[in-house]
């Protein structure tokens, strides 16, 4: 079954779902649409995100910026067509929850973000490990993820908060937030500080610190940071009997290095207490197959009806909501927004 | 097929000096000399080599202290050049673990076999609840033990060291009574006179899908590839095949097994080449000579890591799947 695709927002993303869908073979795209047209495309391109339903696609890639993204879920919804949209969802929950809406409204289609983190192969063999029980119950987990800035840092949509819904944290903060709902489910109990230290006009923030907690007991502190010079993405899970860290993240840019994935169980001494530093296991992923994976999963959602596991609305929902608690708790940074509106309207 | 490294802790000098003590190697020596002095017109004599096949013409000499040994110039195995039957080894190695007073506290290298079966155990989304031990119960007294308290969530089977004329009659016997998920091969297949023949009493005797964890001293290690036949580690009649990964690698495929991950965790070839280096005056290599006399003991353990991810450490590790 070849499944007809378009894709709305063709710039890096799309390309890289474009590829991902020629190398699955079970698509055929159509048409891409953008703000300008690719003289070198190798497919047909339009400007009009509406017109490429002429070309009677069955699913829509949604690769535009996170303002845009509940509008050309809703349209595709609504015109009986399955979508694939990258992450964030949206700009906040409101959003999340108009696409939910529109996806309840079309039971048959198929709705799915891209959190790929989730199937990246080192966080997949972690979780693995972890749920088959080896490694006992879960005590904490850390994580840092940060970049330094990013091209044209001051001007890009992303630190737009009209555009984007927020700075570092709801860009590339996320993902970790993402897998760490997927190890330990919703967080109730959430702190943070929310700062912005290099790009003083910038009306985002370039740092975020938050220390969750979930109904467990589970406890999780995130640093996502747009000062990050050295990119950096580290998880660490902690275990009754062991750790599992991750570092390094496989991405387009290649600049968070390989994956890295170190486990150790615990080495009982006589008396059956853990001794320091166990023997760790290393095991180094360098081939990026999450793009494969998630068009793999989208597809066979469609067309064998596979239910999906990665990239539901439920956890787009569910990880919006943890990114909105994050900013809300930090009443320092909620003031500095209330005086920046205040100027701005003055 | 994956290769994981296994990080730990770079051991003190001390735990090398009782590594392989001089005292034993001496005993082993002494042993193998008695064995020379004998008859040994039943000694098999290889004509290729035991993990890859090359016709031995074809490999260079490695040694030829006691016993001629080769290097296989294909697969980089080592090998004894003539074998003694494996009852005359199982004798010799019965002999000498009856006569050995109890060693340093090996807890450390027990646990991190147990610990590579539970993480295997997890990571393959396999029950191994039952293992059977070839050998290593009588080859480390006090492994046994480790194993009652420190593993007592799998039901364990215990094949002791009796002489053996070679068929592994009890092997079989073990492996068709006790069925396990699992069987751990920790000290076998460099001391064995026909690895081929114990790989393959495991496969035919095991139903699919049974993980067999081994573990052997391996050729490509620094220590060999520098030291060669001066190596500390190498102790002839504990030696008669030393596997490269490619070797073993060639011999498990060519045994019917898949090979589900490959490492050389060992964790003394950086210390083994520093102690040499700094007590041997004379010995003078390039490069090397100069590395280890300098180095501290972070950039040994750098070092040692280093060999750990490139596959080049004295002992390598096979988890391989009927
Ligand atoms: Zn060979």
């Amino acid at each position: 079954m070849t499944l007809k695709a378009a894709i709305i927002g063709y710039g890096k993303m799309g390309r890289i779902r474009h590829d991902a869908m020629m190398r699955h073979g079970g698509f055929e795209v159509v048409v891409a649409c953008d703000t300008a047209i690719d003289p070198n495309a190798t497919i047909p391109m339009t400007t009009d995100p509406l017109a490429v339903y002429d070309y009677n696609p069955d699913v829509i890639i949604c690769s535009v910026p996170n303002m845009m993204i509940p509008d050309v879920v809703c349209e595709a919804l609504a015109r009986g067509k399955h979508v694939f949209s990258e992450k964030p969802p949206g700009r906040n929950s409101s959003d999340v929850r108009r696409m939910q809406n529109a996806e309840s409204a079309h039971a048959g289609q198929v709705l799915k973000f891209g959190f790929n983190h989730r199937v990246h192969d080192a966080i997949e063999e972690a979780k693995k490990v972890i749920d088959v029980g080896t490694m006992g119950d879960l005590y904490f987990m850390r994580g840092v993820y940060g970049k330094a800035g990013g091209e044209n840092y001051a001007q890009n949509w992303r630190n737009d908060p009209a555009l984007s819904g927020g700075g570092i944290l709801i860009d590339q903060g996320i993902h970790m937030l993402d897998l760490f709902q997927m190890f330990a489910g919703r967080f109730t109990s959430v702190q943070s500080f929310v700062q912005r230290k290099f790009w003083t006009e910038v009306p985002v923030e370039d740092n975020a610190f938050a220390l969750m907690k979930n109904a467990d007991g589970v406890v999780a502190s995130v640093h996502s940071s747009a000062t990050q010079w050295q990119h950096t993405f580290r998880l660490e899970l902690y275990l009754r009997n062991g750790l599992i860290s991750i570092d390094g993240i496989l991405s387009a840019s290649g600049s968070y290095g390989a994956e890295v994935l170190t486990m150790a169980l615990n080495r009982p001494d006589r008396d059956g207490n853990p001794s320091p530093n166990p023997e760790s296991q290393e095991i180094r992923f360098t081939e990026d197959k999450s793009w494969d994976k998630e068009v793999a999963e989208f597809y066979d959602a469609i067309a064998h009806g596979k239910p999906l596991r990665c990239g539901t609305s439920q956890q787009a929902l569910d990880v919006m909501l943890l990114v909105e608690a994050i900013y809300a708790a930090d009443p320092e940074w909620n003031a500095q927004l209330k005086a920046d509106a205040q100027i701005k309207a003055i | 097929m994956q290769t994981p490294v296994f990080i730990d802790q770079l051991p003190d000098v001390s735990a090398v000096v009782s590594h392989k003590s001089g005292q034993y190697r001496h005993q082993r020596n002494k042993a193998l000399l008695d064995l020379l002095l004998k008859d040994h017109s039943d000694w098999q004599t290889r004509s290729a080599c035991p993990a890859c096949g090359q016709e031995r013409g074809k490999s260079r000499s490695f040694s030829h202290t006691f016993m001629d040994f080769q290097r296989c110039s294909n697969c980089n195995s080592i090998y004894a050049a003539d074998v003694p039957p494996q009852v005359v080894l199982d004798n010799l190695r019965l002999e000498q673990i009856n006569a050995t007073e109890p060693g340093k506290d090996r807890e450390f290298e027990f646990i991190s076999l147990l610990n590579w079966i539970s993480l295997t155990e997890a990571r393959l989304e396999r029950s191994l609840d039952s293992v059977l031990d070839v050998r290593f119960c009588t080859q480390a007294p006090d492994w046994q033990d480790t194993v009652q308290r420190q593993s007592r969530n799998r039901s364990w089977h215990f094949l002791p060291l009796t002489p053996d004329d070679g068929t592994f009659a009890s092997l079989k016997a073990k492996l068709r009574e006790t069925n396990p998920k699992a069987v751990l091969v920790p000290a076998e297949m460099d001391r064995t006179a026909d690895p081929a023949m114990l790989l393959q009493v495991i496969r035919e005797n095991s139903p699919a899908g049974t993980i067999v964890f081994v573990t052997s001293s391996c050729a490509d290690g620094l220590e060999y590839e520098i030291l060669g036949a001066d190596s500390p580690s190498f102790i002839p009649l504990d030696r008669l095949t030393i596997f490269s990964i490619c070797g073993f690698k060639t011999l498990a495929e060519k045994s019917g097994y898949e090979i589900l991950e490959t490492s050389t965790p060992g964790r003394f070839d950086a210390v083994i080449l520093e102690r040499y280096f700094k007590s041997a005056d004379n010995a003078d290599i390039p490069f090397w000579s100069g590395f280890f006399r300098e180095a501290d003991k972070n950039r040994l353990h750098d070092l040692q890591i280093l060999l750990q991810r490139s596959l080049k450490s004295g002992v390598l590790r096979f988890l391989l799947e009927t």
